[in-house]
């Protein structure tokens, strides 16, 4: 039986996209970027931290709704300090690194290979600060700009800190002097062979990305070489703009030399640059190392950037499909508010997540979450603990990290320099995450964290659902149970078939009454092992299920 | 194909020591020689009917020659003597069970009365918890009893599988239950079908309707993935169009669980388990109608189970699969023997269990249940039968399991019974030189000390003493004996005053004895 194919005939609708669009342009009651001034609880708060950050605790959830909706938009974009650096958590071999110190201004080492360590340690510190981040939206939004500025295969991970680091300090910030700083880091020198760009060979890689990825996006053709936002020529002469920088410490030994960039008067092109007519046919005369911040200030003088980045945003914040009713009531407001603002994201961002638009029940839900989302957001939301010591959950980090790989994504190792496809790929955008291959790891995943655990370094990371559901308002209610459990896990209500379905689950066959008797028992003696294991296995039961359910795909 | 005895764990623990008894038992006979005219053990099955919420097996199969002292303390909801369908002189079923009644006559029903395990324990979810693992009461394991026999065989399931030689899932649990039963040390043998990940398979009432909006729309997306990702979803698709099924059901949700599991079986299913369910046995209240105690709950659930039971047995036959499948059915534990106000009853100890099929040896196993004259609040039927006893018999016998390998997955302590029988024929091949162990406990009630003697064809021997509440509170004797007849003193002057059960477990037999302990 097809499920889809009944459903479409019975409510007679046919699945082309123009029909789509039509319906969920006529469907929306409030599809504009106004501020929502609607009711304020637990639904509306969980779905602004569920796509603000990677998954909020029942705790995080219940102090939003305290905060109401500004005051949770003040916490999310709140200033914070930079976190401390990654440290070398347990390798003794490095002669330059004491354990417990970091190791990001440290040389190599001519007799030992050190790269391994510190870049597993990049990893599981990125992975911590993604599990351990409060109501804050800089992490989602750093790896926003991670998927923006794409940049793979960079072994460094000096160098890959410096970049991202970049991302995370500018999160908030200008967008314009996010895109100069890019351009002259020395990961992204090096990812698109700006370092190898001279005046007598000027490397268009960069050049070309700056325009069609980073900031104002390829229009339609209107002509031989001409993209309606830029033509070939302004790529050429781009190009031409940016010779001259390199970078210098890769994976270098000699403790003198930092990771940085630097310029070269004599490998920058001195001549006049002669833009195309969609820049005006302006002019870059030679402007040495301001050159490059130059360039960047006339590419954003046309509005299209603004309209560019705010899609992005939108298809990472909110939802993929971006039809007219949406291109006229989300972006084009949103992208003259970021003009207003000179490029800070950050009014723009508030205005979005805290819309009508965004709080539209249209609007919660359809996002399939992408592997990392998935991944630690599991592990937030039923607030798994990691130990103190410093060995332990840097491993425990790193082991962590690495589950997205095989769900199809790898911090620092986005498939190219678009980043991950989900964010792009017409028409399938966040579906690119479904397949067989990428299924079978993540309900594995979870079936394991909510049965067995994972035990590394003699820890044991599990699903405590004993404590989990001791959270609940009446613990004691199985049907308040599976409410509750419903509430912190998917984006919208359960059907009730299936809410009954869940309660079999918990109690097979049983009737209502019975979970109060044995979860009481179990209460009044709660060190009596049989009476504890009866009702944490039939709970582990139950989170498993809720877990494999494909509503907890979606946020 | 390996052969499965290849896979056979090497457990320094498991050493098998054969009870021989006189030689001609059929418990004591080279399983395979018994059953290898039977077809290959791949094609064997075995349906597992599990009876949610603690059954009152009392009003199921009732022991008629105790019915008065039954009547003393369940008279509100206890089934007329006059409308129970007799199977022997002293034991009959419940009216509404003309299914297994036919079944029984038809010889192809077998009783094991009394089924239960030592110190029982009255949580549902706990004693669930031993019934699918197979553990002792007082130890928490996290595997099922099936799954540690899959284990046995398929050590790297579920990497490489399915393949061209396992193309079809081990065990399929119908419904909405996770089968504890199936569950391996590392992942569960078991494919719940009828879950939200499997749509579009076999009728299915999971998953509300994906409403038409971006939200729906994902939703469906994802819905149809991940039935696709099944790995196991092709294949059981093919065999449900193929399958077939011949005899008509009874409506409800066992007998359509059945009547898949017959399709299953009939397209070609490779698949060794099945588990279906039937909820709503915690009958506290109203289990039977006040003034007509032949109806209510109860009785609908029986008869459910009965005329579910028997379609799928006839089903089986039309099939010409019969000698293929037997099936079992089993719940948590028994209720007390004491009814309450409510017309109901609360979570009691043992009850019978039902085992059926061409291959099942015919009988009634084990005495009826002794009730007292004056049955306290808490008592429940004694347990006479230990549940591993089934459990192990089904896979030496069965799934020719070798009996060191059962001991290994079940506990040491493993008694074969003879439940199961060669299908070449109908008439039951028991084999079994009846030795009548009469026992015999007196003075009864016992104050200090009282004499247990029995009769001995001379074997292992285990005499305990059970509570009301289930609780093996003394091992008098356990060990071998002579032939002959037998005469043991016990203490009893240390238990406080109450009901007791004295079980002997002799030839791999069963019996029990009700006691009084009065009063100092």
């Amino acid at each position: 039986m097809d499920r889809r194919a009944t459903l479409a005939a019975f409510i007679g609708r046919s699945d082309s996209k123009q029909k789509r669009q039509q319906r969920r342009a006529a469907a929306p009651i409030n599809s504009s970027l106004s501020p929502y001034a609607g009711p304020w609880g637990w639904e509306q708060a969980a779905h602004l931290l569920r796509r603000a950050t990677f998954g909020p605790t029942k705790t995080m959830i219940e102090t939003a709704v305290q905060n109401g909706l500004n005051g949770t938009l003040t916490q999310l974009f709140a200033d914070q300090p930079l976190p401390a650096p990654p440290v070398n958590p347990n390798n003794a071999t490095d002669p330059n690194v004491p354990i417990g110190e970091t190791w990001i201004n440290a040389p190599y080492s001519a007799t030992v290979n050190l790269v391994g360590y510190r870049n597993q340690s990049l990893r599981g510190w990125t992975m911590g600060l993604m599990l351990n981040e409060g109501i804050s939206i800089r992490e989602k939004m750093t790896l926003f700009w991670h998927n923006h500025f794409a940049v793979r295969q960079i072994t460094d991970p000096k160098f890959l800190y410096k970049y991202i680091t970049l991302l995370r300090s500018s999160a908030l910030g200008n967008f314009r002097q996010l895109v100069k700083d890019v351009t002259i880091d020395p990961t992204m020198l090096r990812f698109l062979n700006g370092n190898q760009s001279t005046r007598n060979a000027p490397n268009e890689n960069y050049a070309r990305e700056l325009l069609e990825l980073f900031t104002i996006g390829k229009g339609p053709a209107a002509g031989p070489g001409d993209y309606t936002n830029y033509t070939e020529t302004d790529v050429e002469q781009m190009a031409r703009v940016l010779t001259g920088w390199r970078d210098r410490g890769f994976n270098t030994q000699n403790p003198d030399i930092a990771v940085e960039s630097f310029f070269t008067l004599g490998r920058h092109d001195l001549g006049n640059k002669q833009l195309s007519h969609r820049f005006d046919n302006a002019v870059i005369p030679n402007m040495a190392e301001n050159e490059y911040a130059h360039l960047v200030d006339v590419i954003f003088q046309k509005d299209e950037v603004a309209r560019f980045i705010c899609r992005k945003l939108y298809r990472w914040f909110v939802y993929y499909d971006i039809d007219a009713a949406t291109e006229v009531n989300i972006i084009e407001p949103m992208a003259q508010l970021l003009i207003a603002n000179n490029y800070n994201i950050q009014p723009a961002m508030a205005a979005l997540l805290g819309s009508e638009h965004f709080f539209d029940i249209l609007n919660v839900g359809p996002m399939i979450k992408s592997p990392i989302d998935f991944v630690v957001g599991a592990f937030r939301q039923f607030s798994i603990p990691f130990p103190t010591q410093l060995l332990r959950y840097y491993n425990a980090w790193f082991q962590f990290f690495r589950f997205s790989i095989p769900m199809q994504m790898e911090y620092f190792n986005p498939p190219d320099v678009a980043g991950w496809k989900a964010y792009y790929q017409e028409p399938g955008y966040y579906r690119t995450w479904i397949n067989a291959a990428t299924l079978a790891p993540r309900s594995a995943f979870t079936n394991q964290l909510a049965t067995t655990g994972y035990v590394y370094n003699t820890v044991r990371y599990l699903i405590d659902v004993l404590t989990l559901v001791d959270t609940v308002s009446d613990p004691f209610d199985p049907v308040v149970v599976i409410r509750e459990f419903s509430e912190l896990l998917y984006p919208q209500p359960l059907a009730q078939n299936q809410l009954d379905y869940l309660k079999e689950v918990l109690l097979p066959g049983l009737p209502d009454f019975e979970w109060t008797i044995e979860y009481n028992d179990y209460k009044a003696n709660p060190d009596n092992a049989n009476l504890r294991q009866a009702v944490e296995t039939k709970l582990r039961n139950l989170v498993r299920a809720m877990l494999s359910m494909p509503e907890y795909y979606l946020s | 194909m390996m052969k499965r005895r290849h896979f056979l764990k090497a457990t320094g623990t498991a050493v098998a020591i054969p009870i021989l008894l006189n030689g001609t038992r059929l418990g004591a006979m080279p399983r395979s020689a018994l059953f290898n005219a039977l077809n290959d053990e791949s094609d064997r099955v075995l349906v597992l009917i599990q009876l949610n919420g603690g059954n009152d097996g009392l009003n199921m199969v009732l022991p008629v020659d105790q019915y008065d002292n039954l009547a003393n303390v369940r008279s509100n909801i206890l089934i007329p003597q006059d409308t129970i369908l007799p199977m022997t002189g002293v034991t009959g079923l419940h009216p509404v069970m003309t299914g297994v009644k036919s079944l029984y006559d038809d010889a192809r029903l077998a009783v094991v009365q009394s089924v239960g395990y030592p110190n029982q324990n009255r949580s549902h979810f706990r004693s669930t918890d031993i019934w699918t693992s197979g553990s002792p009461a007082d130890e928490v394991w996290n595997t099922g009893w099936m799954g540690r026999y899959f284990d046995g065989l398929y050590p790297d399931y579920p990497e490489g599988y399915p393949n061209a030689s396992h193309p079809h899932p081990f065990a399929i649990t119908m419904g909405n239950l996770v089968s504890e039963t199936c569950q391996g040390p590392a992942t569960n043998f078991s494919l719940t079908l009828e879950n939200p990940f499997t749509i579009g398979q076999i009728p299915s009432g999971q998953g509300s309707n994906a409403p038409d909006n971006p939200y729906g729309r994902e939703l469906e997306f994802l819905r149809t993935a991940i039935a696709q990702s099944n790995a196991y979803a092709g294949a059981i698709s093919e065999v449900v169009n193929a399958g077939s099924s011949m005899a008509t059901y009874p409506q409800g949700r066992l007998a359509e669980q059945l009547q898949n599991v017959a399709r299953l079986i009939s397209g070609g299913l490779q698949t060794k388990i099945y588990v279906v369910s039937l909820g709503g046995f915690d009958t506290h209240a109203n289990q039977a109608i006040e003034g007509a105690p032949t109806t209510g709950e109860h009785a609908e659930l029986l008869r459910n189970l009965s005329d579910a039971m028997t379609a799928f047995q006839q089903d089986l036959q039309l099939l010409g699969l019969d000698r293929r499948v037997i099936s079992m059915t089993f719940s948590e534990f028994g209720r007390r023997i004491r009814s309450n106000a409510s017309n109901g009853t609360d979570h009691g100890t043992a009850a019978p269990l039902l085992l059926f099929g061409t291959c099942v040896n015919p009988q009634i196993l084990g005495d009826n249940p002794e009730i007292g004259p004056n049955v306290s609040v808490d008592e429940g039927v004694p347990m006479q039968h230990d549940f591993r006893d089934v459990y192990g018999s089904i896979l030496m016998d069965w799934f020719e399991v070798p009996e060191a390998d059962v001991r290994a997955y079940l506990y040491q302590d493993f008694t074969h019974l003879p439940i199961l029988t060669p299908c070449e024929t109908t008439t039951s091949v028991s084999g079994e030189e009846s030795l009548e162990i009469a026992m015999n406990v007196f003075p009864n009630p016992v104050s200090q000390q009282a004499t247990i003697a029995f009769n001995s064809a001379g074997a292992r021997a285990r005499l305990s003493i059970f509570d009301a509440m289930g609780n093996e509170v003394q091992v008098i004797f356990d060990q071998r004996l002579n032939a002959g007849e037998h005469t043991l003193t016990w203490d009893a002057s240390r238990l406080p005053a109450g009901i007791y059960f004295c079980r002997l477990l002799l030839n791999g037999r069963q019996q029990v004895r009700r006691v009084v302990k009065a009063g100092r």
